[in-house]
């Protein structure tokens, strides 16, 4: 697989913080890699360092195979970055803020405004075009933001948190503009502290903490770090202590708690839990219903790792 | 409580545009009100004068000289005509005497010689230019009938020491008042720039929709907001007046400490009132934080070009004045005139005065009643939406 | 890649109210209000018609030089008419005085004239030299008159014919030419220095289009500047183009600001044409070179960097004569080095010197100045604006 990034022991200190301590890791070509972390951890830091706008004290860093700088225009053409804050003109329309960002990368007018019709189409905003930004909502601004920075097609794209603060109907639609893009043969460095957005989007994940690397591999793997294997959830009705006490003594069971009439047990590890529980419900006759089975999250993880959760 | 804190926070935030204008002030007041001479005896007004003799050793020419600079104050200047015509421009001279080589001699001679001139055209030049040419119409009949250098001279300045005795009635300093009026006059440009800059920006911040709607939903009763807040800009605009008075005491001095003094004062505290009602009225019309220091900028200074804050009234072209009847400073600074040359302060001579109170409190309770109506309109179109 | 920046330069900066409220209309508000304070005070300058009140007694009656004098001076129809004189009862006078309706109170006694007046004033010692200027012509023909009388009585003759005596010396008094030639310079309204401090102002506050372009350009002032870096274009063109566009803009704007003040409040430039352009255009680069170097330079918010934008400007104008013309002259006589900082003072001056005088070497001096100064700061930014990196964003 091509190496489309490649970080090396990158070091970014500020006066007093270190905020990216000795980080190295690499992009693959074609895959969406999501650097999760809370707030603070060195996420849009790295990816700044990576764009060669802040200098920093130690560290290579490639794309494409080539070294990155400030003048590296043959790089940049191919690169799209979305920035976390809204990077756009208030004094123009939506239409002419893209084709503005989008004339900084492509000359030709017939191309740019081919381009721009599909990075319209892509985040929805077909309504949108002679518009204000101070006329869109906070979630169409966000959408504008994302098209902004697509919609030359580049080849390597990085998606500083584009959905915070959105309503839940422009994040779908982001998310699935950005699962297009991935399809269109794009590469894509995704950071949020959403684990949900990162579960569904990236193939492979980087859990950021104080600058450093905690943990990376994909979703499922890193769930595999989490102390936690499995959770069911239970509607009971009629169950007594003596009961919970042969389920606790499971082989593989963690906790059993009890609140209300909702029964949660925690595995260690998996494979015919769920079928054990059920027998024994049947054999005490225990009337129950409603069952749910919870994989753990990759909040779990970070808190397993860290002590913290991610949103703290 | 709350309310109140919160207005002093914001306040806080502008006090550099406050103390810009208290130094536009003090500025404009030290570079104004740097007369000096008081009393009442007669001082001759004296034109600022520059000579250029080249006539140095001659006995006529000299007593010239000493002519212009016995009548006129004599300016320092460097002998260089750029320098010169600069001085002319600027008024720092009127008037420019050049006497040229052998003027005494051709004079002596029946030759006619020139004296050439420069003039800024004013009335100092018009004073200098009247000097000049009354003594040499006395030296030239005196040369016409004799032509000893010496009988010249004395009859000459026999002549010229003959002086009206002139007598001066007025018992009133106007050098002091004309400096109080001076000061008062531009402090309207400097109360309704910090009154009302200051107040439509923290008013507008409460307004803003998003904290006009925290507040309305608040637990406070949205009338008794509106109350403190007025409540709060009354105080900053009554510490406004009390500050620029004692400023005023400061750089103005003795003649404050009087009856007149009150009537400067309380006519500034009413200035300053209506200038509160111009500024609540603005927060309520304007929707844009922005646009503040803009408007501020054009109604401030329209008022004090117009209405006489920096250039005197009786400087102003008449229809300029006419059009400044419909300004609450035209009001304010025409109290400060009257003041400045009234000689006994009583109930008849304050009518006129009283008059221009009146006036100034109409104008507040008009921008009162319309910032009613508006504000009115403007909850009936929210409770719409 | 030039013309697009240019395009999208000149779209953003006609979309931004604020800016060209500041830069396009505050200047004519600003020019209107003079127009409205100062057109009126030269016209003030000249000598008035002196309201006085002679008292009508003996003296005065018996005084064939005073009566005369007076008249001529108080005839309406005389150009040079000085006065406009009542002759009353000493009550009379006195009550007019009072009510500060003239300006002084002429009384002839047995001890000659007598002046009341209430204050001392420009007017008050007109008067009084005039009334000075009569004792002395008196004076002056009797002395002349003792003399030719001695001088006939020494040479022998006992038949004097005094009147005709007395004649041919009020004649030679009364028709004495003083020759006296006015060398002033034309153009000696210096009102028009406000008006070219108005230019100055709004070259230099054409800065604030600059500025607003610039903080554009740069990714630790702006989040549009991070966009613009990571884009494949030069920073160089890309900001060139868009000064260019703030240039014209600026450029259009004091043109407005030119033909308003020539057209509608009839400020005078001067008859050079030329040079008065070429001297608008070098100050707007000033403006513009020193907006460039705010934004680069100042590390800090917009507010914050227009609000430093417009002290700098208004300390200028205000150093060369905004708010008191005498203040210019103040500089330029005793601290002239501030001159050499003060952009705002070499445009004034420049359009002054267009104005007053006839040569062009203080002009010269003034567009070099300018030229110097937009160096300095294009020197001093130049690092602000070739960096592509920072320590923090």
């Amino acid at each position: 697989m091509k190496k489309i990034i490649e970080v090396k022991n990158l070091t970014k200190e500020y006066k007093q913080v270190k905020a990216v301590d000795n980080l190295s890791f690499t992009v693959n070509e074609g895959e969406i890699l999501g650097l999760l972390g809370p707030n603070g951890s060195g996420k849009t830091t790295t990816i700044n360092c990576i764009l060669s706008l802040l200098e920093f004290q130690k560290g290579h860093i490639k794309i494409f195979g080539s070294e990155m700088t400030p003048d590296a225009y043959d790089l940049k053409r191919q690169i799209g970055v979305v920035f976390q804050e809204v990077a756009i003109f208030n004094e123009l329309t939506v239409y002419d803020n893209l084709d503005y960002f989008c004339g900084l990368y492509i000359s030709d007018k017939k191309t740019r405004e081919s381009y721009i019709e599909d990075a319209i189409n892509l985040v929805g905003l077909e309504k949108y075009k002679k518009f204000y930004p101070k006329q869109l909502s906070g979630g169409l601004l966000r959408r504008l933001n994302i098209a902004c920075g697509i919609a030359h097609k580049p080849k390597l794209i990085f998606l500083d948190e584009p959905t915070v603060a959105v309503d839940p109907q422009s994040r779908n639609n982001i998310l699935e503009g950005i699962e297009k893009l991935r399809d269109g043969g794009a590469t894509i460095v995704y950071t949020t502290h959403y684990m949900e957005e990162v579960e569904i989007l990236c193939d492979r994940i980087i859990i950021l903490d104080k600058g450093r690397i905690l943990a990376e591999g994909s979703s499922d793997e890193l769930k595999e770090l989490a102390s936690i294997d499995e959770k069911i959830t239970v509607e009971v009705k009629n169950i007594t202590d003596k009961v919970l006490d042969i389920i606790r003594k499971f082989k593989n069971v963690d906790e059993v708690t009890l609140n209300m009439n909702t029964l949660t047990v925690t595995y260690k590890k998996g494979k015919n839990n769920l079928e054990e529980l059920i027998e024994c419900f049947k054999s005490n006759k225990i009337k129950y219903d409603k069952i749910t089975t919870e994989k753990p999250t990759l909040n779990d993880v970070f808190l397993n790792l860290t002590g913290k959760g991610l949103r703290d | 409580m709350t309310v109140f804190k919160t207005f002093w926070q914001v306040v806080n935030k502008y006090k550099a545009t406050v103390i810009l204008y208290t130094v536009l002030l003090i500025g404009f007041g030290g570079l104004n009100m740097a007369t000096n001479e008081t009393g009442t005896t007669f001082v001759a007004s004296k034109p600022d004068l520059f000579i250029v003799n080249e006539d140095k050793d001659d006995e006529l020419s000299n007593n010239l000289v000493k002519y212009l600079e016995d009548n006129t104050t004599i300016k320092e200047l460097d002998n260089d005509e750029e320098k010169i015509n600069d001085a002319i421009f600027y008024r720092d001279v009127n008037y420019v005497v050049y006497i040229p080589k052998n003027y005494g001699k051709d004079l002596l001679n029946d030759k006619h010689p020139e004296i050439k001139i420069k003039s800024t055209g004013d009335y100092q030049a018009s004073l200098a230019e009247m000097m000049l040419n009354r003594y040499l119409n006395i030296q030239n009949t005196f040369i016409s009938s004799n032509k000893n250098v010496d009988d010249i001279i004395v009859n000459i300045n026999e002549t010229l020491n003959k002086k009206t005795n002139i007598e001066v009635t007025s018992k009133l300093d106007t050098h002091a008042t004309t400096k109080a009026t001076s000061y008062f006059n531009f402090a309207s440009y400097s109360i309704m720039a910090a009154v009302i800059f200051i107040i439509c920006l923290v008013l507008s911040s409460f307004h803003e929709s998003g904290v006009n709607k925290r507040t309305i939903v608040s637990s406070m009763n949205y009338k008794k907001l509106n109350r403190n807040l007025l409540l709060s800009s009354l105080v900053y605009s009554f510490i406004v007046w009390v500050f620029y008075s004692v400023l005023g005491l400061i750089m103005v001095g003795d003649i404050l400490f009087s009856i007149r003094g009150i009537v400067y004062m309380l006519n500034c505290l009413i200035f300053t009132f209506t200038s509160l009602t111009i500024a609540l009225l603005i927060s309520t019309l304007i929707k844009n934080k922005d646009a503040v220091s803009g408007i501020v900028n054009v109604i401030a200074l329209g008022s004090a070009f117009l209405c006489g804050a920096f250039v005197p009234t009786k400087l102003l072209p008449d229809s300029v004045l006419t059009v400044a009847h419909a300004l609450p400073s035209y009001w304010y600074i025409n109290t400060n005139e009257l003041l400045s040359s009234m000689e006994v302060i009583n109930m008849s001579t304050l009518q006129p005065v009283i008059t221009n109170f009146i006036v100034l409190l109409g104008f507040g309770m008009v921008f009162i009643i319309i910032n009613n109506v508006a504000t009115y309109y403007k909850r009936n179109i929210v409770k719409k939406i | 890649m030039f013309g697009h920046n240019f395009k999208y330069s000149f779209k953003t900066l006609l979309k931004n109210k604020m800016l060209l409220f500041w830069t396009f209309a505050f200047p004519i508000i600003l020019g209107l209000f003079f127009n409205m304070a100062f057109s009126d005070i030269e016209k003030n300058e000249t000598l008035d018609i002196i309201d006085i009140a002679i008292i009508d007694n003996e003296y005065y009656q018996e005084n064939e030089i005073y009566k005369s004098t007076f008249k001529t001076l108080s005839d309406e129809e005389n150009e040079e008419q000085l006065f406009n004189t009542t002759v009353t009862t000493e009550e009379k006078a006195k009550s007019l005085l009072s009510e500060d309706k003239i300006t002084g109170i002429l009384k002839l006694t047995e001890n000659g004239p007598l002046l009341t007046v209430n204050q001392s004033g420009i007017n008050e010692t007109i008067l009084r030299y005039v009334v000075d200027e009569i004792t002395s012509t008196i004076e002056v023909t009797n002395k002349i008159f003792e003399d030719k009388v001695a001088e006939e009585l020494m040479n022998g003759n006992k038949q004097i014919d005094y009147e005709k005596l007395h004649k041919e010396i009020m004649e030679l008094v009364m028709n004495n030419e003083t020759n006296i030639k006015n060398v002033s310079n034309d153009n000696l309204s210096y009102t028009m220095i406000e008006y070219y401090t108005l230019i100055a102002m709004s070259c230099l506050y054409g800065g604030m289009i600059a500025m607003f372009i610039t903080n554009y350009k740069l990714a630790n002032m702006n989040s549009v500047g991070k966009r613009v870096s990571v884009s494949p274009i030069h920073k160089g063109s890309m900001l060139l183009g868009s000064l260019l566009a703030s240039y014209i803009v600026q450029v259009v704007g004091l043109a407005i600001l030119f033909l308003f003040t020539i057209f509608v409040i009839k400020v005078n430039y001067g008859t050079k044409l030329l040079p008065v352009i070429l001297l608008s255009l070098v100050g707007s680069l000033a403006g513009l070179t020193l907006g460039v170097a705010v934004a680069t330079l100042v590390k800090s918010n917009e507010n914050t960097k227009t609000g430093i934008l417009i002290a700098l400007t208004m300390a200028g104008c205000f150093l060369s004569g905004m708010m008191g013309i005498t203040m210019k002259y103040i500089i330029d006589k005793y601290v002239p080095i501030l001159n050499m900082l003060n952009p705002a003072s070499m445009i004034t001056d420049g359009l002054y010197s267009l104005y007053y005088y006839d040569t062009y070497n203080r002009y010269i001096f003034n567009i070099v100045s300018l030229l110097l100064f937009s160096l300095v700061m294009i020197v001093i930014s130049i690092r602000g604006l070739r960096r592509e990196k920072y320590d923090s964003i």
